[in-house]
């Protein structure tokens, strides 16, 4: 045990390392564009210099004239396919199938030929003559068009409220009422994005890097116009998602017809620049906050407006407030949403994209009233501390945040901070202590998988989720050991693959508890036959209750304590192997959920759909530092503790968490895509000019996992955490940053120009 | 109207018009389809044979002359442990050594490394295929999640702790800073250095 693998407390399972670290560590993990493919020719984007109008002209013969030069595909080359729909497509946008351009970046043509450097040298060289008409930026800019985010997608249907908030803010005798906003960010996957289409006579295979084989499969066929059966999508390992590789661009239907049409595999690996404009972001958000409190710190109101903005064509929404009207225990709460349409490519789901932002805002917001109230900001909360969510008044399934406080505060020694502003100094250096509340909901989906075990001890698990860094491929591998009671070291996993059962889109933290779900019932379908074959008269463990038997070190144990070998076992039953396969579905889902789930378009539960409000918690307490006269900030060191069910590997659990943490940091001090309000066209599109941390921007991350079991979340007790980690970390920043200046920043990111005086 | 990268491309290639030599024929295909018409086939131009010598290994390439060290690994020799993450040496995704010393393969030619000595990823475990210490230190600290930065991560790792810049855990903090993870498995990576730093100047 050490920092990197904490021994496990309570409720959690060991702290072993990924199934896939050998192969990540020689180079022999494969990513999509990894893959050898025979007889490949490349392919280049040609994306859009303007941000909106129509193309009117694409010259093309200089490109053609470039030696290794195959083909160039452009407006009028996709007829025949449909256009992408917005969903489990990143927009309804099909560049190619008309000549309107919505977006800065869209793409106009790809190029194809026989090497990457003749087709770079291609694309160079195509030109384009566009009917330009003015575009609007986002915000404050001419020609938008504001719609209600309620009802803009099945995620957000209604905007929440509780009680009569105006009579209530009205009467409270302290209040704020203050305006937040967050910027434009891009998820910068260090993998860059790639499509390769093979066909081989009308099967088609795509490699390319996804949270979605499955969804993936059947939009990408329905685009086509073909059987989803002859269309697999394969992606073994992902360098990094975040969301980015989601929903599927129009990138794969063009690159796909492309090697149809020339008759050999295609290989697109989109550079970092192009890849601002045809993959999804952050959406820039704003946000009005307006809490009520009685003097001695009970909130009586709270009301919450956002604006988010998105494309012409879709209406993306995030919609936090469902979960920021959630968090406390409001007197009343009311909320609402806009889309502000502008012409941007269409945003999509960047780690925690709901409650990035908006919990943002409402954990700025409580540290001004804490402020307002001359309270201790962790002291505020616990007085706003709910027994039942005020929107429906559920229960919540399990709620440690006050454990998360208590711990995360002793572990930080949040009882050394002076509570007046500017009190606390180092030399030259302002020092800030901060706080926030992460929160985050426990989604779950239905899931497939197959699970088999051999009379030898081995077992195979066969899952089509994804392995984008989380470690999903090792726990789904623990639960399947823990269950069959065999070695870690005989369980392998196969997943990344349209081929295998199908699992939901790796997004909303679900994989751990839909997969583990899934795992779960294969392995237990397995148990039983075992059982009912080792118990049977005249059989080794004759006349044992299956209820009380298990498997543990290869043997069937019953009650009593008599045993039986595996091997002795599967030769009861006169087999080597034996296979189950198991459709999981979560309570509450619909009868048409499984049939859902081979479509791709999984059905969530969990979060605040079912009886209880189903949520992981954690506290996040950081300190700032800022240089009297540069005002240069820095971040020496931060705590968060996390609750979240189960935890079935602390070493993977502390990793995503800590690299949530440092995405928080990245989001608080960093992060920000610039859009020139001139022409709605991205400017800082690269890791030179698109800040993310770096490891000399990073000081000491503490992750504590706060120990918590929740029988009623689903059956493997499991809260997703990989996009919990960041949630709480810019809020914390902010009110540390106004600890050590008395400067309130609201505008994110915090820059060091911010704190000029 | 050529945007950025179209002038990064092209410079590149006037640069290489001016000192191209031989050109070596390599059987092509013509266009078969597109909505161009069709064109004979022809030679990809600027090409040169290379000599590279990757872990051990020699390889002789005939390749076009704006091949980078990058992609000449990954696509020519089938070594595709080295990582492209931006192409423009802001990422450290394709680090490896060229003579023992860390190098961006994405701001190399190929041709600059004719002769001389690349180790990448697959080249770092001993020839028992035993892990290098470093290795074996970033598997013992979780020093990566999805791993697509680790090779270029592990490369750099060596390569600083030979430089001898792995004096604490600020000095390896700065001179790591070249290689980005986006999993940000920094403070992780930092461990796993200070794990292997000690065997790693003596292997
Ligand atoms: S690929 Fe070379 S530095 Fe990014
Ligand atoms: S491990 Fe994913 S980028 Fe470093």
């Amino acid at each position: 045990m050490s920092k990197e693998a904490p021994a496990p407390r309570e409720n959690m399972g060991a702290p072993v390392p990924r199934f896939d670290a050998r192969l990540k560590v020689t180079g022999g993990a494969t990513y999509p564009a990894d893959i050898p493919v025979a007889d490949l020719a490349y392919g280049v984007l040609v994306t859009s210099l303007v941000a909106r109008g129509s193309l009117a002209q694409l010259h093309t013969d200089k490109a053609a004239t470039v030696p290794g030069f195959l083909g160039l595909f452009r407006h009028g080359d996709m007829a025949g396919t449909q256009p992408p729909k917005f969903g489990v497509a990143a927009s309804s946008i099909g560049p190619l199938h008309g000549d309107r351009i919505f977006h800065d970046g869209q793409i106009i043509a790809l190029v194809v030929a026989e090497t990457y450097e003749a087709a770079m040298e291609a694309a160079s060289l195509v030109t384009a003559e566009y009917d330009e008409e003015r575009p609007s930026a986002g915000f404050d800019t001419q020609g938008t068009e504001t719609t209600p985010g309620a009802g803009a997608s099945p995620l957000f249907g209604e905007d929440v409220h509780a009680g009569d908030f105006d009579a209530a803010y009205a009467a409270a005798p302290v209040k704020i009422d203050e305006h937040y906003s967050t910027p434009t960010q891009h998820h910068n996957p260090i993998e860059l994005f790639s499509t390769t289409a093979a066909w081989r006579g009308d099967q088609l295979t795509i490699y390319e890097p996804t949270q979605n084989v499955t969804g993936w499969k059947t939009e990408l066929s329905r685009q086509l116009g073909i059987d989803p059966n002859r269309v697999r999508v394969i992606s073994p390992y992902v360098g990094g998602a975040f969301g980015s590789k989601g929903p599927m661009t129009a990138r794969t239907a063009i690159v796909a017809v492309a090697a149809r049409r020339l008759g050999r595999p295609v290989r697109c690996v989109v550079t970092r620049m192009q890849a601002y404009g045809t993959q999804t972001y952050r959406a820039e958000t704003r946000h009005r906050v307006r809490i009520g409190a009685e003097r001695g710190g009970h909130i009586t109101a709270f009301g919450h407006e956002g604006w988010e903005v998105t494309s012409r064509p879709d209406a993306y929404v995030v919609g936090g407030t469902i979960a920021t009207g959630r968090l406390y225990a409001y007197g009343s709460v009311a909320t609402h949403v806009d889309l502000v349409h502008a012409d941007r490519n269409t945003p999509g789901y960047m780690r925690s994209p709901p409650e990035t932002p908006y919990v943002y805002a409402l954990e700025n917001a409580m540290d001004e009233m804490a402020v307002a109230l001359a309270m201790d900001p962790i002291e505020f909360r616990r007085v706003n501390e709910p027994t039942r969510e005020p929107i429906g008044g559920k229960p919540f399934s399990s709620r440690s945040l006050l454990a998360c406080y208590d711990e995360a505060s002793k572990a930080f020694g949040w009882s050394d901070r002076e509570s007046a502003v500017g009190s606390m100094r180092d030399g030259d250096w302002m020092i800030g202590m901060g706080c926030a509340t992460a929160v985050y909901p426990t989604n779950i989906a239905p899931c497939a998988a197959r699970v088999q075990l051999m009379a030898d001890g081995h077992a195979r698990v066969q899952c089509g989720c994804h392995e984008i860094g989380t470690g999903i491929r090792t726990v789904a591998g623990q639960m399947a050991a823990e269950r069959l009671g065999v070695e870690l070291t005989k369980v392998s996993v196969e997943m990344g693959d349209s081929a295998l059962p199908p699992a939901p889109v790796s997004g909303g933290s679900n994989s751990t508890a839909s997969v583990c779900s899934a795992v779960m019932k294969a392995c237990d379908a397995i148990r039983n036959r075992l059982f009912l074959a080792v118990s049977g008269e005249g059989a080794p463990l004759a006349g044992a209750a299956n209820s009380g038997m298990s498997l543990g070190n290869g043997q069937v144990i019953a009650a009593d304590g008599r045993t039986v070998t595996l091997a002795d076992a599967f030769a009861t039953l006169q087999t080597v192997l034996i296979e189950e396969y198991a459709e999981f579905t979560p309570k509450g889902a619909s009868p048409q959920a499984l049939k859902k789930l081979y479509a791709g378009q999984p059905e969530f539960r969990g979060g605040e759909r079912d009886d209880a409000v189903k949520y992981a918690f954690g506290a996040e307490l950081v300190e700032v530092r800022i240089h009297t006269l540069t005002r240069e900030i820095r971040i020496p060191r931060i705590v968060g503790a996390f609750a979240a069910g189960r935890i079935m590997n602390p070493r993977t659990a502390r990793s995503q968490l800590m690299g949530g943490m440092i995405w928080g940091i990245g989001s608080a001090l960093q992060e920000e895509t610039e859009v020139d309000p001139r022409n709605a066209r991205y400017v800082n599109k690269d890791l030179q000019d698109y800040l993310v941390p770096v490891n000399a921007d990073i000081g000491d991350v503490q992750v504590i996992l706060v120990p918590e079991t929740d029988p009623q979340v689903n059956p493997a007790g499991v809260k997703g955490l990989g996009e919990l980690g960041n949630v709480g970390t810019p809020a914390a920043v902010a009110s540390a940053v106004y600890h050590a200046t008395g400067i309130r920043v609201r505008d994110l990111p915090i820059r060091l120009d911010n704190l000029l005086t | 109207m050529a945007n950025r990268l179209s002038r990064i491309r092209l410079s590149r290639r006037n640069f290489m018009v001016g000192s191209a030599t031989a050109a070596v024929a390599m059987p092509l295909v013509g266009a078969r389809a597109g909505s161009q018409p069709e064109r004979p086939s022809e030679t990809i131009r600027y090409t040169a044979p290379v000599k590279l010598t990757i872990n051990h290994q020699p390889y002789e390439l005939n390749l076009d002359l704006r091949t980078t060290l990058l992609d000449a690994i990954r696509d020519h020799t089938g070594l595709t442990g080295t990582k492209k993450g931006c192409d423009h040496g802001q990422c450290g995704a394709c680090t490896v050594l060229i003579n023992g010393t860390r190098v961006l393969s994405c701001l190399t030619f190929a041709v600059m490394a004719d002769g001389r000595e690349v180790t990448t990823i697959e080249g770092l475990a001993r020839e028992d295929s035993s892990l290098h210490p470093m290795q074996q230190a970033f598997i013992d600290c979780d020093a990566f999640q999805c791993g697509y930065c680790t090779p270029g991560q592990i490369m750099s790792a060596v390569g600083c702790v030979h430089e001898g810049h792995a004096a604490s855990e600020g000095e390896i903090r700065e001179y790591m800073s070249g290689n980005l993870c986006r999993c940000a498995a920094y403070p992780n990576v930092v461990a796993a250095i200070l794990q292997a730093r000690d065997e790693t100047r003596k292997a």
